[in-house]
């Protein structure tokens, strides 16, 4: 096996857990543009141009609830601003691989690619980050594509009841774990947890979760010491 | 315009945005010296980016736009967290995570909540 089809499965296997989750959103997304009146063309496309799911459900929600276009595609544009961020974190782990397809790369990037390369991928040595990154996304927008189209043509199989939703963030919090390697990324994740907390649930169309990772990042860069030798204490 | 063609104008434009908001720090990367603020801020993203998907899901549900506290996937979400932290197996944690929640959820019914 050549190492860049190794990368593409470690990729793979890394986001293969959060498959599950991903489904039942997916179905959702899809049933919401079919019962916006439109058909399975629109649901394919757009999740395969846009590839990002919050966004593509409240975007749809909108539209079929009338709201003006720039409302629509603005308020999805806020939802996806934290991949402005995940893209500024991302990049000196992946541009130095890409070469010249580097901005095509950009769209492979959703929640659990960031997630999977920056805990895992980037610390191997037996892998490519690339393919790594790009395969696990592939399987990702596999399974969503297909749970889009199954969603447009029948609705949402999954009952609510089985909250299937809930593997997505449990996924998420096992890649955390590893991730908080020094006192500063516990006291960034400690002041994300109490700022997403409060703020998520009274800020408009999810602008508390972009809120909370800023809070998170400039808190975590304040108490990060890079030259303990010079700190005094006062 | 049909409505057809209307909605296609908000897959492309939706499209476009979020394509330039994922691609454009990956086109300037090197291109700019990058300021060592930013290093630092970059360098606690992961942990401020995967606590602020995780914690949201594990106090609320969301139904039509408004949030109520769920105390069956908090719960959950400890159970998971400390199985997280001492197996670091996102299988197990998957596995506690779902089996707690399903068990509290039945057990909460049951008491009415």
């Amino acid at each position: 096996m050549s190492r860049t089809t190794a990368s593409v499965l470690a990729g793979v296997r890394a986001v293969a857990p959060i498959i599950l989750g991903i489904i039942p959103f997916g179905l959702v997304a899809g049933a919401a543009v079919t019962s916006a009146g439109f058909g399975l063309a629109e649901a394919i496309g757009m999740s395969l141009l846009v590839n990002a799911g919050a966004s593509q459900i409240a975007a749809t929600a909108l539209y079929a609830e009338g709201a003006p276009l720039f409302v629509v595609v603005g308020t999805a544009l806020v939802i996806n601003a934290r991949l402005f961020i995940y893209s500024t974190s991302i990049a000196p782990v992946i541009v130095p691989e890409a070469g010249a397809w580097r901005v095509l790369l950009g769209h492979p990037l959703v929640d659990q690619s960031y997630a999977a390369t920056m805990t895992s991928g980037r610390f191997r040595d037996d892998i490519s980050v690339v393919p790594y990154y790009v395969g696990s996304w592939l399987i990702l927008a596999f399974v969503w594509q297909l749970a889009n189209i199954v969603g447009a043509l029948g609705g949402t199989l999954v009952p609510a009841s089985w909250s299937l939703d809930f593997a997505v963030p449990l996924v998420f919090l096992a890649m955390l774990v590893p991730a908080l390697k020094f006192r500063a990324d516990v006291e960034a994740a400690i002041a994300t947890a109490i700022a997403a907390a409060l703020l998520v649930p009274v800020m408009p169309m999810q602008t508390g979760l972009i809120a909370a990772i800023v809070i998170g990042m400039v808190w975590g860069a304040a108490r990060h010491h890079e030259h303990p030798r010079v700190e005094v204490d006062a | 315009m049909s409505e057809r063609e209307t909605f296609w104008v908000v897959i492309l434009t939706l499209a476009g945005g979020t394509f330039l908001l994922r691609s454009l720090p990956l086109w300037l990367h090197g291109r700019a010296p990058a300021p060592r603020w930013l290093e630092r801020l970059l360098r606690h993203v992961p942990a401020a980016a995967l606590t602020a998907l995780v914690v949201p899901a594990s106090l609320y549900t969301r139904t039509n736009g408004s949030y109520d506290i769920a105390p069956a996937r908090t719960l959950a979400a400890l159970a998971a967290l400390l199985v997280a932290v001492r197996t670091r197996s996102v299988i197990w944690t998957l596995v506690t995570g779902m089996g707690v929640l399903w068990v509290a959820q039945a057990v909460l019914g049951a008491l009415g909540w």
